[in-house]
């Protein structure tokens, strides 16, 4: 894909000469249409910042009893336990929302597939309670799916599946969605020759479609994964057993008070930051390419 | 060899209506029309892209109407090229090896005289967006024939390449049409295109075949008034047939009477079309000649355009006659230069109005 850099962009650091709206024959030229949005984007960025800086002071002020809280096997069970889960719900949604994603972004448009698209994006407007009552009714043991389920020995209430089929819920409009971005980039043209050249629909879809999508997937899968692992309503109402850390921070906070809770948030909030810093970082190594032809 | 019968296709707002053409092999068959025409979902339909919704397409005397693209032996190159921009040039070139199962290996040995046929050799490592155009566009016809193809599509080849690179490619599709006996259909608007390479040609406007046939015909001999104004007819007046003689007929149009071979009877209203190349320029006093047709007649305008110039007289009716630049200025002309302009009657191609 192509990327670039702003010229004007005014928060750049790298040494260089400062782009030429900046100065101005030896004086300061403010752009103020661009400073304006600094500062309104800045608000919003610092909100997020005092936060976390509220949290941060109170949390250093006691480092044992935040190294204690975070080094419990609670705490990285529990952790361990949301990573986990929403990967899965993440690899389910490669599996079935990969196929949903492009049939979607070939077909052409009409009533039904207007239809299924409000279905997709139907976990994203309701509350999250809603999300879970609606995976709760269906999953439980009297539920349509799972009743035969539990049959065949695959229990969801108080279960780890319940667990990640609420996270599959609630995320999969963003993985579906990035998806389906993906494939419409990529130009309907480029599957046509490859048809002609010999290669089948799936093909097709393997060689030229899916490698061209990659980064779309990473970034829908990154961004189902984050919407997954925050989930807290939608996986209480099925599973509020075994904890997740949301769970693990709701049921801290009503028996241990908010000392307790908070050291858990914020070892959740390093964790988190570090990881999703991580997988951002690595989307500037996947599926590039030049896109000039 | 590929046989279009009556089909049908609606693709959203656009449709293709009850087009019949067939493509002989060997042929160089050109499908021309204006912009948004329905050429390239024409070209599409023939590569199986598109499922007519009704009519039949055969291969060979044998249906293939639902025949999908992978399995017609037929390569597309489209307008943009459509390289896989994530595929080395080696790795466009032999693709279509690859997914008919042969070996990497195997391929690369199989496309590497291609490569060097085109002269992308040295490219064999770079990716298509470090490629300039005229790259680009070997390397997606080297792709395309790599398959070895039954027919080979092209759409509007030439419209992204400088003038240079034009008359290089012209050349490499001539070679591969003559040398390599290949079929190719070639989607354009260009008329010089046309007359370069094309052995058989069809006119599309809004969906509908309005003229097929031999090149030549069609471009010297067109259908239809609307065809004529497409294919670049320069002068094209609309008149009616007073008298026929055995075969040869006074037309009046704007005001004068022209002599022109038709069966067209008098009173039947026809259309004159007349090649900016067939009308002759000359000054002095009315000059003899076998033409039928003089007129005198006052240069309005001349444009140059390379080697020779546009002059457009006015005789009463408005005519445009080509010249050589050196001619315009052995003649002297100017606008306001008066000249008698002729043309012989079997230049003249009459369209009647039924036909």
């Amino acid at each position: 894909m192509k990327t670039g850099t702003l010229s004007s962009d005014p928060l750049r650091g790298d040494g260089e000469a400062a782009p030429s709206w900046w100065r101005e024959r030896g004086r300061r030229h403010i752009d103020w249409c661009t400073a304006g949005f600094c500062i309104m984007g800045g608000l919003l960025v610092g909100i997020t910042v005092l936060a976390l800086a509220n949290m941060a002071t109170a949390e250093l002020a006691d480092p044992v009893h935040l190294f204690k809280v975070a080094a419990s096997s609670e705490v990285i069970g529990s952790i361990l336990l949301t990573f986990g889960a929403g990967a899965s719900a993440v690899l389910l949604l490669i599996l079935f929302g990969t196929p949903l994603a492009y049939v979607l972004a070939r077909s052409r448009p009409s009533r039904f597939k207007g239809v299924v698209e409000s279905i997709v994006d139907i976990p994203l407007i309701l509350p999250h309670t809603v999300a879970g009552l609606l995976v709760y009714l269906l999953f439980m043991r009297r539920g349509w799916l799972g009743a035969p389920l539990s049959e065949v020995g695959l229990a969801f209430e108080d279960a780890l599946p319940g667990t990640i089929v609420a996270m599959l819920f609630v995320a999969s409009p963003f993985y579906v969605n990035t998806m389906r971005e993906g494939f419409e980039k990529v130009p309907v043209h480029l599957e046509n020759v490859a048809r002609t050249l010999g290669a089948g629909t799936f093909t097709t879809f393997r060689t030229v479609t899916l490698p061209l999508s990659l980064r779309h997937m990473y970034s829908g899968a990154v961004l189902a994964w984050g919407r997954a692992i925050g989930e807290f309503a939608g996986v209480i109402m099925i599973a509020y057993y075994p904890f997740i850390i949301s769970t693990l921070i709701y049921y801290s906070f009503t028996t241990d008070g908010i000392h307790t809770s908070r050291s858990i948030a914020f070892t959740v909030i390093l964790v988190s930051f570090g990881v999703f810093y991580l997988l951002r970082r690595m989307t500037r190594y996947l599926g590039r390419y030049d896109d000039r032809v | 060899m590929i046989a279009f019968d009556r089909v049908s296709l609606a693709l959203g707002s656009f449709s293709l209506d009850d087009v019949s053409l067939t493509i002989g092999k060997g042929d160089y068959y050109f499908i021309v029309g204006p912009s948004g025409a329905g050429k390239t979902v024409l070209l599409e339909a023939i590569a199986g892209l598109h499922r007519p919704d009704s009519g039949r397409v055969l291969l060979r005397g044998t249906e293939i109407t639902a025949l999908p693209p992978e399995k017609r032996k037929v390569a597309l190159v489209y307008q943009d090229y459509s390289l896989f921009p994530n595929m080395r040039v080696i790795e466009n070139v032999s693709y279509g090896l690859r997914v008919r199962g042969m070996r990497k290996e195997e391929a690369r040995a199989e496309v590497a005289p291609l490569l060097e046929r085109f002269g992308i050799t040295h490219l064999a490592d770079r990716y298509p967006g470090t490629l300039s155009g005229g790259e680009q566009q070997r390397v997606a016809l080297a792709r395309a024939v790599a398959v070895k193809p039954d027919i080979l599509l092209l759409d509007e080849p030439l419209s992204a390449l400088d003038p240079v690179t034009q008359e290089k490619f012209i050349d490499d599709l001539r070679r591969l049409h003559r040398e390599d006996g290949l079929t190719i259909v070639q989607v354009s608007h260009s008329r010089r295109e046309a007359h370069l390479l094309a052995t058989r040609m069809a006119v599309i406007i809004d969906g509908t075949l309005v003229d097929e046939g031999e090149a030549n015909v069609v471009l010297n001999a067109p259908k239809s008034r609307e065809v004529a104004s497409f294919i670049g007819v320069e002068n094209i007046l609309d008149g009616t047939v007073t008298a026929n003689d055995g075969g040869l007929a006074t037309v009046a149009a704007g005001g004068l009477a022209f002599e022109a071979v038709t069966d067209a009877a008098a009173g039947e209203e026809v259309t004159l079309c007349i090649r900016a190349d067939d009308v002759v320029v000359a000054v002095g006093d009315r000059p003899q000649s076998s033409a039928r047709n003089t007129m005198a007649g006052t240069v309005l305008r001349i444009a140059e355009n390379g080697p020779v110039a546009e002059v457009r007289v006015d005789a009463g009716v408005e005519l445009t006659a080509v010249l050589t630049r050196r001619s315009v200025r052995d003649l002297s002309l100017v606008p306001g230069t008066p000249v008698t302009l002729s043309v012989k009657a079997t230049a003249i191609h009459v369209i009647r109005s039924f036909s």
